[in-house]
């Protein structure tokens, strides 16, 4: 705790980008590497975690990480273009630079699922925050019980990382997509992911943990299915987004109640902060 | 580098109570007050920091205000002065006292000096190898504050708890504290709008002074309250206060707390607010709120920011700044484009909820140091102390 | 197709209390589709209400200038084409099998007449089936919010990114 209490938290760091992957429609994923040499110690980052994007003249932009935990060379970002800084970046080019804060927040709490079954609950660019999960879940498989991922997405065209998803599912973990609009092609099913969630078998539900991100809304109505099914609110797990500033809990912007979301969260526990989310305009 | 251990779902700093680290080490041997006369003499004090290379910061007069500002001669002190205050009204009035401190606060907070309103973060310079980042320098002298209450040395002690305890330092917040003098005033009276005494605040400064003055009708009490201030008074070769003085001065400060007329009840405060965030009064005070946000201005622990960029056009260099926000700002809850607080009532809910109720579970401690500043400076006279007994009643 | 001789298991029936559940049990007829088969046809009436209880049925609507369009899909546990339940109406969706389908079904008109003559069966149905229509619209009402709709850069006065 020492050395980052000790860190100027508001000072960039000078991120070069390596590589640029178009995913779904208005979506990018960049690759970043320190332009100063670094430890590879230098790149690591929890699960859940997020950095803050600077383009300097334009602004920041919380993004959160989405590659692999254990790659010490580089940070992965999935990018989906919102706003200026967004629209900004994504004109950026390979061999361009700009400014990264972080990395800021609390992760998935990993550790406490061990031996449980854990079922991933994500929606549209709510997959890009869970990835680094489901690498390091697929990493430690052996750890965990039954592992599902339940991944809605506007249309097929929409599906995050779709070609991703068949080595997840050799990596052990059932991977379960639904859509909104479905095309006519489309074999898959199509309704929102309570639907799947509730068709899902829970063998022991009391052991069971459940990770979510996605719209609040969607989050929402899959912690009441989930309820109903005996998992608690406990036993849930949400990613929540706010408007962050600082990264640091001292501008006041990501304030929920007594959170700051970027500092307390982004990951929370479900008892936490349901009855916040469920407080309007709060 | 370091990063954060996940924890399962509570804040980091859950169940460690902060403590505020102590800036300036206790005086090391007890000291019983000095005595500082002819009144006159207080420029000596001033003299000697400013050899000491501080910047002494005092109240002055300015646009019919008692504010904060540098000085280095006693005759800018608004000596004979003192102000009136209510809900929505400031006014000053001359007297022909040789009072001193008798006007409790303005509009500015020492916190106009810690936590500037405007600052640099940093500076990006664009190079052919791509953009190079570096934290500028904050370039602030030490400051001596003359003349803070006791109230302001809670407020101080409260955003210390902001800005020091947290996982994240606030570097600019903490190289200005470390070297600031705090020359504290206690009270001889009250305004209309000081509640110093419900929030516990005051009127008697405690603790988290260098020196603090007590001004009695031809002197000033002196009590030391670190190393800094025994060694800074040992300058001056005052004498040790007489009987009489410390009991006036003792009787001035009762009279200032006996004076107070406004209450704020705080027992269980917090859950109370929490527990009605639906209260038909949040709608009441949301239609009379005009959202001007002078009240997280003038609030001596508001400290929310927002940051922004400045691009010098020659140099292409880009300086990240931070300047004062406030939660009453309509923006300020954007989430994707659209404010999250879309209307008066829930970002009055937001700050008043967040002054009194969750500020504790952030910082272990009240928000609000009873100063009475938001009460007065507000344009349509909202006075929290009413709120919260409004709120009190047909709570669930 | 063959009647069930022992009951399987399906959520919709596990939340009805024994005696209710014991006399819908020969109402109850097991069917299969294959991929493929429609079970019912929008616009046409029809006898049976499905309980699935194995595979995937598509439910489309036909719109004239946009053909055929998919508004959801139906899977294990899920009650589809309940409209026999209660007028001659006629069916709202088409039901398409999507893999090997297994459903138990019921003849509309039987358990209607069933409900009208033992109201203690009738409103325990009738209730189960809010339940279920209940669910579906919420699930339809989270499909229309269209969520995932891509954020456009906003350029208005909020220009900020949040």
């Amino acid at each position: 705790m020492s050395s980052m209490t000790t860190m100027n938290f508001w000072q960039p760091r000078s991120m070069r980008i390596e590589a640029i992957q178009p995913e779904i429609d208005g979506v990018f994923t960049y690759d970043l590497q320190l332009t100063q040499s670094a430890e590879q110690t230098a790149y690591q980052f929890l699960p859940g975690q997020f950095n803050m994007l600077y383009l300097p003249g334009v602004g920041e932009a919380a993004i959160s990480l989405s590659g692999d935990p254990a790659r010490g060379d580089i940070w992965r970002h999935t990018v989906r273009v919102a706003g200026r800084v967004t629209d900004t970046l994504a004109q950026r080019r390979v061999g361009e630079t700009l400014g990264v804060r972080g990395p800021f927040g609390q992760g998935w709490p990993i550790e406490a699922w061990c031996g449980k079954d854990v079922v991933l609950v994500a929606g549209g660019i709510g997959l890009a925050p869970m990835r680094p999960l489901i690498y390091e879940l697929l990493r430690r498989r052996t750890e965990f019980g039954r592992i599902t991922l339940i991944y809605g997405a506007r249309s097929p065209e929409s599906l995050l990382y779709s070609a991703e998803y068949i080595s997840w599912k050799r990596g052990g973990i059932e991977v379960q997509t639904t859509v909104d609009r479905a095309s006519p092609d489309w074999r898959g099913p199509q309704g929102v992911v309570t639907l799947l969630l509730n068709r899902l078998p829970l063998l022991r539900p009391e052991q069971t943990q459940l990770a979510m991100c996605g719209p609040e809304i969607m989050m929402r109505y899959t912690a009441l299915s989930a309820a109903k099914r005996g998992v608690s609110d406990q036993q849930l797990w949400v990613s929540l987004e706010r408007n962050m500033q600082c990264a640091a809990g001292l501008c006041g912007h990501c304030q929920l109640g007594p959170m700051f979301v970027c500092k307390d969260g982004p990951v929370f526990r479900g008892d936490r902060i349901q009855p916040l989310l469920a407080t309007e305009a709060l | 580098m370091e990063f954060h251990c996940g924890s399962l779902g509570r804040p980091a700093h859950e169940g460690v109570r902060p403590t505020v680290k102590t800036l300036s080490p206790p005086p090391s041997t007890v000291c019983s007050p000095l005595w500082l006369a002819p009144k006159e003499r207080l420029q000596e004090l001033i003299d000697t920091l400013r050899t000491q290379r501080y910047a002494v910061v005092a109240p002055v007069i300015d646009q019919a205000a008692i504010v904060y500002d540098e000085i280095d001669h006693i005759d800018r002190l608004p000596r004979g002065w003192i102000d009136f205050q209510a809900a929505g009204h400031y006014q000053l009035q001359r007297t022909d006292s040789d009072r001193w401190f008798d006007f409790v606060v303005g509009p500015h907070s020492w916190k106009k000096y810690l936590f500037p309103s405007r600052c640099v973060l940093s500076t990006g310079t664009p190079s052919p190898e791509g953009w190079q980042f570096e934290s500028t320098s904050d370039d602030a002298p030490a400051y001596a504050f003359l003349g803070v209450r006791a109230c302001e040395l809670a407020a101080i002690q409260v955003q210390d708890r902001v800005f020091l305890n947290g996982p994240w330092v606030d570097p600019i917040y903490q190289h200005r504290r470390s070297r600031a003098f705090i020359i504290a005033v206690n009270c001889t009276r009250s305004g209309e709008n000081c509640f110093c005494v419900s929030m516990q605040t005051g009127p008697r400064c405690h603790t988290g002074y260098d020196l603090a003055l007590t001004e009695t009708a031809d002197g000033f009490i002196v009590d030391i309250g670190s190393e800094r201030g025994q060694e800074l008074v040992a300058t001056l070769e005052l004498p040790a206060a007489a009987q009489e003085e410390r009991t006036l001065a003792d009787l001035l400060q009762q009279r200032a707390a006996a004076q107070q007329s406004k209450r704020m009840d705080t027992e269980d405060l917090p859950q109370l607010l929490m527990e009605n965030l639906e209260h038909p009064r949040w709608k009441d005070v949301g239609d009379r709120c005009l959202s001007c946000t002078n009240c997280t201005m003038v609030c001596p622990t508001c400290f929310c920011c927002s940051v922004d960029d400045v691009t010098d056009l020659n140099t292409g260099e880009v300086e990240r700044q931070r300047q004062w926000d406030s939660c009453f700002h309509e923006a300020f809850s954007n989430l994707n484009g659209r404010p999250v607080r879309n209307d008066i009532r829930s970002r009055y809910r937001q700050w008043l909820t967040h002054k009194l109720a969750t500020w504790h579970d952030q910082f272990g401690t009240s928000g609000c140091v009873g100063c009475g500043r938001c009460i007065t400076w507000c344009p349509v006279g909202i006075d929290i102390t009413t709120e919260v007994a409004a709120l009190r009643e047909g709570s669930t | 197709m063959s009647s069930a001789t022992t009951i399987v298991h399906s959520p919709f029936l596990d939340a009805l209390p024994g005696q209710v559940r014991q006399l819908l049990v020969p109402l109850m007829v097991s069917k299969a589709f294959p991929p493929g088969d429609v079970l019912f046809r929008e616009g046409k009436q029809h006898d049976d209400i499905y309980l699935v209880t194995q595979g995937h049925v598509r439910l489309e609507m036909y719109v004239r200038d946009r053909g055929h369009l998919p508004l959801l899909t139906a899977g294990p546990g899920d009650l589809v084409g309940w409209s026999p339940l209660f007028t001659d109406q006629p069916m709202t969706a088409t039901a398409t099998a999507m893999d090997h389908v297994h459903t138990l079904a019921f003849d509309g008109r039987r358990l209607q007449a069933l409900c009208e003559s033992n109201h203690e069966v009738g409103y325990h149905v009738m209730r189960q089936i809010v339940q279920v229509l209940s669910d579906r619209l919420v699930a339809t009402r989270l499909q229309l919010l269209d969520l995932f709709r891509e954020h456009l850069p906003s350029r208005s006065t909020i220009d900020d990114e949040c």
